[in-house]
């Protein structure tokens, strides 16, 4: 349901500063003095409004001071009637009246309004509004004999309006445009890298249980991680075992000298050497240590025993 | 002038920019973690799978070491096989040196856990052996 807001029309002048107090709710209709606003009664070898507003710019070269300046024409007769205003200039006139923009309603220009005046009216302290060539034009008021106070209370507006930018004097609308797309375009660009890590995430997951279910893994790591501690410890001193043995028996014993026990039990392997007298171990003792393992060895007469923990 | 202020409209982008960086970040976050979290499984599931095969697969193994004690020279040894629910335990009380280096490289080459061994040399040529392996 749309609510219709109570409107009142505002004479925006330069030299005519009021300050509007509005109720809640309440917006104003805005009409622009010719003194915010360049104007022109040009004829140009075009047909539509939006080709003539493409070459405003140009028209209006070298004419205006300097400043950040919107376009504005409508079609009159055979004419064009164009209009060159600062955004920023405008709006800072509504702030020195108590006014927002978002207080307004519409902004028209004086020569919309007022192009069929036949008198002059006063619209200021010093300045009056006449027609001249079809024209609303500004002039001391000292210059004409006769002027009365301008009414707007009861004014029918045209529908020659004007959309006021708000950041017109920072960037241009094309520009405002590029940086918005950009950005829609960036978190377009983001949103699908989001999608395709989470997908990719999802995938891993997925893969996850696969690997799971095909291993038959238990289902926590912690479980996992303990049982595979416990074979990779089985493994170890099996190899170990194999590797010990091999050292054994791959041995250069002296003449006389024998294996004649190998005693592995609870992770201690026994090895009996018989024939070894005093003096003669060295050897043996060497070649067990260039394999770097560690080992306690004792004698017996002529009998040695060497003790491997694996 | 009832125009949505364009700053807003930047405003809104730029937190859901922001926002989104927020996300991409904790999704890559998240990936990364879940990479490196398949890798460490996979490994495990490799080794452990490897490592259950070799000493934890009753039958295989039962298997490997039926196949040994079924060869000729060790048949002909008569060695006292004693098997239960966990463990075989093979034992003899002379062994000819031939009949135990078959027997023993072909043991020692296949991944069984030995969890006791005992070899005592007799003579030049005889051994007595006791030996037990668990599945």
């Amino acid at each position: 349901m749309k609510f219709k807001r109570s409107s009142n029309v505002l004479f925006l002048d330069p030299q005519d500063i009021k300050i509007r107090t509005l109720d809640k709710g309440e917006r104003v209709d805005i009409i622009l003095s010719p003194s915010l606003y360049w104007i022109k009664k040009i004829k140009l070898p075009v047909k539509s409004v939006r080709e003539v507003k493409k070459l405003l710019p140009s028209v209006f070269e070298d004419s205006l001071p300097e400043g950040k300046y919107s376009y504005t024409a409508y079609k009159l007769d055979d004419d064009f009637i164009v209009f060159a205003y600062e955004d920023k200039k405008i709006l800072d006139q509504l702030t020195k009246n108590g006014l927002s923009l978002s207080d307004v309603s519409s902004v028209h220009f004086a020569q919309s309004e007022f192009s069929s005046l036949e008198s002059a009216f006063s619209i200021n302290e010093t300045q009056s509004i006449y027609v001249k060539d079809s024209l609303v034009v500004v002039v001391p008021s000292a210059w004409l004999e006769e002027t009365q106070k301008i009414v707007t209370k009861d004014i029918q507006l045209s529908k020659h309006t004007i959309k006021l930018q708000q950041f017109s004097h920072i960037v241009d609308n094309s520009s405002l445009y590029k940086i918005g797309a950009v950005l829609v375009v960036l978190a377009i660009i983001l949103l699908v890298e989001v999608f395709v890590a989470s997908s990719k995430r999802d995938a891993i997951e997925t893969a996850k249980d696969e690997l799971f279910s095909k291993y038959k893994l238990q289902s926590t790591m912690i479980q996992n991680k303990s049982t595979l501690s416990k074979y990779t410890k089985i493994h170890k001193k099996q190899t170990k075992l194999r590797e010990v043995i091999s050292y054994f028996l791959n041995m250069k014993l002296k003449e006389g000298q024998k294996v004649s026990l190998i005693d592995y039990k609870n992770g201690v392997l026994n090895v009996v050497f018989t024939g070894v007298k005093q003096g003669t171990e060295r050897r043996i003792i060497s070649q067990f240590k260039s394999k770097k393992i560690n080992f306690q060895h004792s004698f017996n007469g002529e009998t040695m025993r060497m003790e491997v923990k694996l | 002038m009832n125009r949505v202020n364009p700053l807003h409209i930047g405003l809104l982008l730029a937190v859901v920019i922001a926002f989104l960086f927020f996300q991409l970040s904790s999704v890559k976050t998240e990936l990364e973690e879940a990479k490196v979290s398949f890798e460490t499984s996979e490994k495990l599931a490799v080794d452990l799978s490897s490592l259950k095969s070799a000493y934890a697969d009753k039958r295989k193994s039962k298997k490997a070491l039926e196949k040994i004690l079924a060869n000729r020279t060790i048949k002909a040894a008569n060695l006292t096989i004693k098997r239960n629910k966990k463990s075989i335990t093979i034992s003899s009380k002379s062994l000819d040196a031939k009949t135990l280096n078959t027997l023993m490289g072909k043991v020692l080459n296949t991944s069984f856990n030995i969890v006791s061994l005992k070899v005592k040399r007799l003579s030049d040529t005889k051994a007595s052996l006791a030996m037990e392996i668990k599945w």
